[in-house]
């Protein structure tokens, strides 16, 4: 790249404060692209779990109905009810044998779960996905059975959702801290450069040199730190991100789908260190600017 | 020599001139005192006085590193201090300054030292090149153009300094003690550098402490002692 190529007038070598800001730009890129990921992948999954759940109910007939008859019956009281009513698309009782599928993460494979007394379920499938039509629905399954739950995943929903914003302000705090932090370094290791570099800032008065010029050996100065760091950011964050992406990867799909990351992700992820690094220098430019003109 | 005469004076009037200049450090003794100074234009001189008398801080009032207490100091024409802070670099373009401790950049190359003030004003590379060479030869350091100042004798930077002074071709050379660490023979091919800018129209103050080396130029003097400036023609000069 040009800019590394580009003369300077600042002594790079044994510039400790430039370090420093490296240092801390490769924090701010680690961490914006973790808060960048759990944003993309926490949408990811709501989008998944929202596709898959609205629209659908699940309808729990408890065994306590058996006392008016066979919990078999009432199951086939609501899905005739079900298959006439004009908001649903489809109803289906949901097999015994999946239910206990369902339930042996959490119960193990002990043969005793086959013994379980279980409620019956049926998956309903609207075809509008309105608040009108699900209670158009439940009235009618109350009518056919008394003791029937339904479950249109609403407040399941609301509380993944509350987590799920929950994490994104969590990131979003961090990357902020962080790039506050980064922005006071800058200014105070750009302030401890103007004093090291005294004579040479002097020399280039002297001779001449406008604030802007003076300004911009320190704000190219920054760039190249930024985009240093910036780039060792990234490159540190790969393993993590593949780390993370396996252990997500041996999680049941049942629990926590795939996500696919979309090209804005990817873009997200590009842009992380040039932002930064666009940071650093306009910082470090405006800062010695300010320093200098209160000077002669 | 590659330097060319200029088109004409770009400014009337003296080239510095100094009324009712006062310099006090913050609670200090003042430095200067009502110095009253004019340095007409393609003029010559020395600047003498004993250690301690303000001579380099009178030079740096000059090349605005410093603003005078009290008074007013006209550059080029302008008043400096009315001026605005943008208008101070382009001032500054048109002096060349040779510091006694050389102030070289030591993170750069004798060529990149005197390629500074070129570099600064923005000059093309290719113009650059050429006459940055070609002064660093006149001033016989051709071998060393990428030498850095550590890898030099005291001699070697102070001619880096004095080329780094004179390479755009500055209309007022302030140059203090600058045959301070050269031979004879070298202080006068120095001397004689300044005298040939001087032909081509920039004004030379130089300070010095070598009374043999003012004796053997007919320049006048200007005399600083006790805060107070003199101005002395050359012995047998006509007035």
């Amino acid at each position: 790249m040009s800019v590394f190529a580009m003369r300077s007038d600042l002594p790079l070598r044994g510039d400790t404060s430039g370090r420093f800001v490296a240092l801390l730009v490769m924090v701010l890129v680690f961490v914006g692209a973790l808060a960048v990921t759990v944003n993309a992948y926490v949408g990811g999954l709501l989008d998944n779990w929202n596709r898959s759940v609205t629209g659908t109910l699940t309808i729990q007939i408890p065994l306590s109905d058996a006392r008016n008859g066979d919990v078999n019956a009432a199951v086939a009281r609501v899905i005739d009810v079900l298959s006439r009513h004009p908001a649903v698309a489809h109803a289906e009782a949901v097999p015994r044998a999946k239910v206990i599928a369902l339930l042996k993460p959490w119960l193990g494979e002990d043969d005793a779960v086959n013994d379980l007394p279980l409620p019956a379920l049926i998956d309903v499938e609207l075809r509008a996905a309105d608040a009108g039509a699900v209670d158009a629905v439940s009235t009618s399954v109350k009518t056919a059975a008394p003791g029937a739950v339904i479950d249109d995943h609403r407040v399941w929903l609301t509380r993944v959702v509350g987590l799920a914003n929950g994490l994104k302000i969590v990131a979003i705090a961090l990357m902020t801290l962080v790039t506050g932090a980064l922005g006071l370094t800058i200014i105070f290791a750009t302030r401890a450069s103007l004093t090291e570099f005294a004579q040479v800032i002097e020399v280039l008065h002297v001779v001449g040199a406008k604030d802007g010029y003076i300004a911009g050996q320190f704000a190219r100065r920054a760039l190249i730190q930024g985009l240093l760091g910036g780039l060792a950011g990234l490159v540190l964050y790969a393993p993590a991100l593949a780390l993370v992406a396996w252990l997500a990867a041996r999680v049941d799909a049942e629990i926590l789908p795939t996500v696919q990351l979309t090209p804005g992700y990817w873009v997200a992820m590009t842009a992380l260190p040039f932002a930064a690094s666009l940071l650093a220098t306009v910082t470090a430019n405006m800062t010695v600017r300010r320093a200098l003109a209160s000077r002669v | 020599m590659a330097f060319s005469r200029k088109k004409g004076a770009e400014f009337t009037g003296d080239t510095v001139a100094l009324e009712g200049v006062e310099l006090r450090y913050e609670d200090g003794p003042r430095v200067l005192a009502d110095v009253n100074l004019s340095i007409p234009q393609q003029s010559f001189y020395f600047l003498t006085g004993p250690s301690g008398a303000g001579k380099t801080s009178l030079l740096s009032l000059m090349y605005l590193a410093k603003r005078p207490t009290q008074g007013r100091i006209k550059l080029f024409g302008e008043d400096v201090w009315e001026a605005k802070r943008a208008r101070l670099p382009v001032l500054r373009r048109r002096l060349g300054v040779v510091f006694q401790d050389f102030r070289l950049l030591d993170h750069m190359t004798a060529f990149d030292n005197v390629a500074l003030p070129l570099r600064v004003a923005g000059a093309g590379e290719i113009t650059l090149q050429r006459n940055v060479s070609e002064l660093l030869k006149w001033v016989g350091l051709e071998d060393s153009m990428n030498a850095l100042p550590t890898q030099l004798s005291g001699g070697q930077q102070q001619r880096v300094a004095i080329a780094r002074a004179v390479v755009h071709r500055p209309k007022l050379i302030l140059a203090d003690e600058p045959t301070g660490n050269v031979d004879d023979t070298i202080a006068m091919r120095l001397m004689m550098l300044f005298v040939e800018l001087n032909k081509l129209g920039s004004s030379v103050i130089i300070a010095t402490h070598n009374e043999h080396l003012v004796a053997r130029f007919p320049f006048p003097r200007i005399h600083l002692e006790n805060g107070k400036v003199t101005v002395h023609e050359p012995a047998g000069a006509n007035p």
